[in-house]
């Protein structure tokens, strides 16, 4: 009976979220006989205003991870797991300079991505096509690990009636069924429905949880600090290596990480104009106090179910969940969580299908003018490849995982300081990239991340700084003779930034340079 | 830049405060950092406030 009242409020909203991203289209495919075209599909015409830029840019921080792994790690380490709330606001922060400044280029430019930034900043479409499939091996496990994360919250919230298998393959079609017709407009749409249940579920949850269990906060907080004190400072709990040298090394890392990061970058490439990106600025951060409540719950589970080990202990959770709700509010809590699976996969799908779209493929003359048809078709392939691996070779997609987000932390000299340095070469950026991602292989595939107590993934970008930067000055000076306006990128506070959207251009960037 | 937009600096508030405090901050660190999430909008708040002047 459980079973089937959880899985029926989790088909109907299934069935709701498809809708409503399908919906986010309707009226925007006349009048051009495409849909709209890339730009429409891939950054949403440019025309999102604060809200959706919000809910969107939120949702995109909040995933499976947030329900899960940040329980799991409160729940086995405790204070470490507080990386995710630092990164992500100081990378907000950053974000208030960083965001308008890519945006202007992009519009400028006729940009919909990093790939193309980076070979309109070069002058080289080949650069954008290299970029491209690099990015793609670090987001790939990203869908993965939604799909995984998913599939479990799902298999769960149904008391086992859905199996895992069946649940990764909705958790891939509800994504695809929508993302591929409305591309990032039905992620916002969708992220509107996501966002008002886990602000619901969580709050709930923040208040229910410590009353049904301990009487109230008091007595868990009292519980927490005389039984459990060594989860309160770090390293934390366990012989976990995560000290604080480790968590300043990777909030550093990450806060810089994430502004570049092409989910993050399509958030801000969707926005009307410079100032829903500052104003967001300011608000993205508050929402970061949600995820102190999955931390503080995974926490309160030590004493609820304690003894929980490995994979098992992701779930801390939802274990109190289905031990002390109802069926239909274990279904509501559940839909929240898929959500926070769907909403960024849909993104980093669509991402994935973008870069390839606009710079790898389009690189074939036949496909040139086809660039949105192009991306849809990638964005199905990403989700079937990823999907298919979930099934069969689970460990390779969870193995490059481990080096996803130090992977692209290498990207950031030449994306980030490229914009904004034009005596940076093309050789000193891609001579420090491929020593910045070959050290993050070697540290990471060798085990040995932390490193030195810090996190690998800066040890190896500032291998990476060093290396572009003797190899820039000890090089020749390019030769470029477009003026810095046309090529680099600039935070404008009070240019007009409300003028005609630049026209996209169908030929990929860098091309005739 | 931080020559012509000095308000900047406000941004470094939330680095200073999740990151540069954490040796001496180290249940008080998760006051700590929530404390430092709640003042974050702050920071870009007296940002944008510079930048509108």
């Amino acid at each position: 009976m459980n079973a089937a009242v959880a899985t029926s409020v989790f088909g109907v909203f299934m069935v709701v979220t498809v809708a409503l991203g399908l919906l986010a289209m309707r009226g925007r495919s006349r009048g051009s006989g495409d849909g709209g075209g890339l730009a429409e599909w891939s950054v949403g015409g440019r025309s999102l205003g604060t809200v959706f830029i919000w809910v969107l840019m939120a949702g995109e921080g909040y995933t499976s991870f947030s329900y899960l792994g940040a329980a799991g790690w409160g729940y086995n380490y405790g204070a470490p797991v507080l990386y995710v709330v630092a990164y992500m606001s100081c990378g907000y922060a950053l974000g208030y300079v960083v965001g308008p400044m890519l945006w202007a280029y992009a519009r400028k430019h006729g940009l919909v991505g990093i790939t193309d930034m980076v070979a309109h900043r070069f002058g080289r479409p080949w650069l954008g096509a290299l970029v491209a499939v690099l990015a793609t091996v670090f987001l790939l496990p990203y869908i993965q690990l939604q799909i995984t994360g998913m599939g479990v919250v799902v298999s769960t919230i149904s008391y086992g009636a859905i199996s895992l298998n069946q649940a990764y393959f909705i958790a891939f079609a509800v994504t695809t069924g929508f993302v591929v017709v409305s591309g990032l407009r039905g992620s916002a749409w969708v992220s509107v429905l996501k966002d008002i249940l886990v602000i619901a579920t969580l709050g709930f949850l923040a208040l229910y949880v410590p009353i049904h269990y301990f009487d109230g906060y008091g007595p868990f907080l009292d519980r927490l600090v005389t039984e459990k004190s060594q989860w309160l400072t770090f390293p934390g709990h366990g012989d976990s290596g995560l000290g604080q040298a480790w968590f300043i090394t990777t909030s550093f890392l990450n806060s810089l990480t994430v502004v570049i990061f092409p989910t993050t970058v399509a958030g801000y490439l969707g926005a009307k104009n410079a100032d829903v990106l500052r104003r967001n600025a300011m608000w993205l951060p508050a929402y970061n106090v949600l995820l102190f409540v999955p931390m503080l719950l995974g926490m309160a589970a030590l004493f609820v179910v304690p003894g929980l080990v490995g994979a098992e202990s992701n779930l801390a959770l939802f274990k109190l969940v289905v031990d002390s709700l109802p069926a239909w509010a274990v279904g509501v809590i559940g839909v929240a969580a898929a959500l926070s699976s769907i909403v960024p996969m849909a993104v980093f799908m669509l991402v994935i299908g973008t870069m390839w779209g606009r710079s790898v493929l389009s690189l074939v003359p036949r496909w040139e003018r086809r660039q949105k048809g192009v991306a849809q078709s990638v964005v199905v392939a990403s989700g079937v490849i990823a999907l298919v691996l979930t099934y069969t070779a689970p460990n390779t997609l969870v193995r490059l995982s481990l080096i996803s987000y130090e992977g692209m932390a290498q990207l950031l000299p030449m994306v980030l300081l490229g914009l904004i340095w034009r005596r940076l070469t093309l050789l000193g950026a891609m001579s420090g990239l491929v020593v910045g991602v070959g050290l993050v292989c070697g540290f990471v595939f060798t085990e040995n991340d932390p490193v030195w107590g810090v996190n690998a993934g800066i040890v190896a970008l500032g291998a990476n700084l060093v290396v572009a930067l003797a190899v820039t000055y000890a090089g020749p000076r390019e030769r470029d003779d477009r003026p810095d306006s046309e090529v680099l990128a600039r935070d404008e506070i009070g240019v007009a930034e409300d003028g005609a959207d630049a026209e996209l251009s169908l030929a990929p960037a860098g091309t005739g340079h | 830049m931080l020559r012509r937009r000095p308000q900047l600096l406000w941004l470094l508030v939330p680095h200073v405060l999740y990151l540069g405090a954490l040796p001496f901050v180290n249940p008080f660190l998760f006051v700590w950092l929530l404390g430092a999430t709640l003042l974050t909008p702050v920071a870009v708040w007296l940002t944008r406030r510079g930048d509108r002047r």
